[in-house]
């Protein structure tokens, strides 16, 4: 593939933007959740594509693995970042039957 | 062939990830959601990374996606009662018009930066391990990244716990006011019948 990596880094971009206009606008905890994973996963893209731009460039096409070494570390934080946020939400529901973040208001006022 | 491959993709996972915000179903949402990570993990392939792209596909299209899937089913989300009237009316409204501007604005900021850098033409010479050789990759994280390695299971074992304390029901009995007051009435007119009976007798 020959695509440059600055277009894996515009998509990465989209993803973002999207991923905080769903974590901004939905009021159901669970797509909040999702929108986070959206994010997450934006981060991931732009660890990588900055590394393939790095080993691209460097001189003899040594490989520098510190981008998917700290790709692999964001998708552990994301499946505990999940298990977490599923565990509150199955608590929030248990408490008001409703998985709506207006529900849980509380801590507000 | 694969620079087209990539572009389809690109669109495919942007489309998919509009998706996940915008469906009113949170099983569309998930279903969205999970076209998003396999876009990805496509785009990894082609880009090189043959070890993130079948973690991708392990562990969220594997993992986290059952994780979803359950509680959303356990919970009966698909049912309309659960769909709050704010939720419906989302689209609409100053809220949304803030909320678009914040994720443009975020979007146009990010284009900027990559555009101020310039855009650098790849050749096709790509390693023959690809950019993430599992030899190398394993020398890194348990040499120089062991202590972060050493962290994030540390923090794998606490959210274990965690999960567990949280999700667990809670046994203790709850006290009922209504209950309570009802039981100590009951006890009153017993008490007050056997003191009539005692009086009877004697």
């Amino acid at each position: 593939m020959t695509v440059p990596s600055e277009h894996m880094l515009i998509l990465a971009a989209g993803l973002f933007a999207i991923g905080v206009a769903g974590f901004l606008l939905r009021r159901n905890l669970i797509v909040v959740l999702m929108s986070i994973e959206l994010i997450l996963n934006a981060a991931n893209l732009s660890f990588l594509a900055a590394s393939r731009m790095h080993s691209l460039a460097s001189p003899g096409g040594v490989v520098d693995v510190q981008g998917p070494t700290f790709a692999i570390f964001v998708i552990v934080i994301a499946a505990v970042e999940a298990a977490v946020g599923l565990a509150l939400v199955i608590a929030l529901y248990r408490n008001k039957q409703s998985v709506s973040i207006n529900e849980a208001s509380e801590l507000k006022h | 062939m694969a620079n087209f491959l990539f572009y389809v993709m690109a669109a495919a996972t942007t489309v998919a990830a509009l998706g996940v915000v915008l469906a009113k179903n949170p099983i569309a949402s998930i279903l969205s959601l999970l076209a998003a990570f396999f876009g990805l993990a496509t785009i990894y392939l082609l880009a090189g990374f043959q070890f993130i792209a079948a973690a991708q596909i392990l562990v969220y299209a594997g993992a986290i996606m059952v994780l979803f899937l359950f509680v959303i089913m356990l919970l009966n989300l698909g049912d309309e009662r659960t769909l709050h009237p704010l939720e419906l009316s989302m689209f609409r409204g100053r809220r949304l018009a803030m909320v678009l501007a914040v994720a443009a604005a975020l979007f146009i900021v990010a284009i900027l930066a990559i555009a101020k850098q310039g855009v650098r033409p790849v050749s096709s010479a790509m390693p023959d391990h690809g950019f993430d050789d599992v030899n190398l990759l394993a020398e890194a994280m348990f040499g120089r990244y062991l202590l972060p390695f050493e962290a994030v299971s540390l923090l794998l074992l606490a959210t274990a716990v965690a999960v567990v304390v949280l999700a667990k029901r809670d046994r203790r009995p709850r006290i009922d006011p209504d209950r309570e007051l009802a039981n100590a009435a009951r006890a009153e007119a017993a008490r007050a019948a056997v003191n009539e009976t005692e009086k009877v007798l004697s």
